[in-house]
């Protein structure tokens, strides 16, 4: 398989739970690979998967965009991105996708039997994300609520 | 929280680095996490998946970083963050969570781990798996490390 065709699943996904859970639509752009490092817009969602595939997957924004998306999905103004309910939200939206997208690659090829764990959140200046011997692919979508990129890093495990 | 867990990891951390040349390490404190923001600029994650789902944390200053890459390196002076220090960082995490994975499977619990991620950034403010998460300090030459263990239940 392509390396980049494994990006695909995850841009469906997210395409489908911003439409469905938060009412917004995407444009999206290029594929872009990567390489093993990459700056992070400010927050960060971070899911790895194991099994059949292993990597991460990556959910990136602007602070000001986790703000809004949490106003979504809660209907609260938030002051700080520290508020743990951004945090929560935004690990929400990175483990539907995650899993949306996960279970779809599944049912298509039984025997895969990726599994994920729990997502997990970091918010920072000037933070870069660092993969080691993992090359990944982006995509960088538009939204109403500012831009989003998705990064899949994944090494297929040989059996 | 599995304490077998969290032993396994502290033995895993503390074989690890005495084998890469940090003797010194020595553990220091145990704590729950209460707060989200860390002084800590950098960090690595590790996922786990299987009988025991959730993720580890290491997490240190840039200095206790760079101090760590030296001495893994033979003692060769790290000036700069970049990426062999990186990578050697992943490295050790990659070590510490393989042999604390297969302590696990001496009793029984089969996990899988994610490759490492490393996050350097300022301010950073973490969430962790969204559960409870234990924090086992280390201290030694190089510096502190935090080792912080978030499992689901």
């Amino acid at each position: 398989m392509e390396a980049n065709a494994r990006i695909v699943p995850f841009i469906k996904a997210t395409s489908n739970v911003f439409k469905e859970m938060l009412d917004l639509t995407v444009s999206s752009g290029q594929t872009e690979n990567e390489g093993d490092s990459f700056i992070s817009r400010g927050v960060t969602v971070i899911v790895g998967f194991t099994g059949g595939w292993k990597g991460l997957f990556f959910l990136d924004m602007s602070q000001e965009t986790a703000m809004k998306l949490a106003t979504i999905l809660t209907g609260e103004d938030y002051q700080s991105v520290a508020d743990e309910e951004v945090l929560l939200s935004c690990a929400e939206v990175g483990n539907i996708i995650s899993g949306n997208a996960t279970t779809g690659v599944n049912n298509a090829q039984p025997g895969l039997n990726i599994r994920l764990t729990p997502p997990s959140v970091f918010v920072g200046e000037d933070m870069s994300i660092f993969n080691v011997r993992l090359s990944s692919w982006s995509l960088l979508m538009q939204t109403d609520i500012g831009a989003i990129k998705i990064n899949v890093a994944v090494e297929e495990v040989k059996k | 929280m599995d304490i077998r867990c969290v032993n396994s990891f502290i033995s895993g951390l503390l074989n690890v680095t005495g084998m890469l040349g940090m003797t010194s390490m020595q553990r220091k404190g145990l704590s729950k996490r209460t707060k989200l923001r860390t002084d800590n600029d950098v960090n690595i994650i590790i996922g786990l998946v299987g009988d025991i789902r959730g993720s580890v944390v290491f997490s240190m200053q840039e200095a206790t970083a760079r101090n760590i890459a030296s001495t893994m390196m033979g003692g060769m002076p790290v000036d700069k963050f970049d990426m062999m220090p990186k990578s050697a960082l992943c490295e050790l995490a990659n070590m510490v969570s393989g042999n604390s994975v297969s302590l696990l499977e001496q009793q029984k619990a089969l996990v899988n781990i994610t490759p490492p991620t490393l996050i350097n950034g300022k301010n950073m403010i973490t969430m962790i798996s969204q559960v409870e998460t234990l924090v086992v300090e280390f201290e030694g030459q190089e510096g502190k490390i935090e080792m912080n263990v978030a499992t689901e239940d």
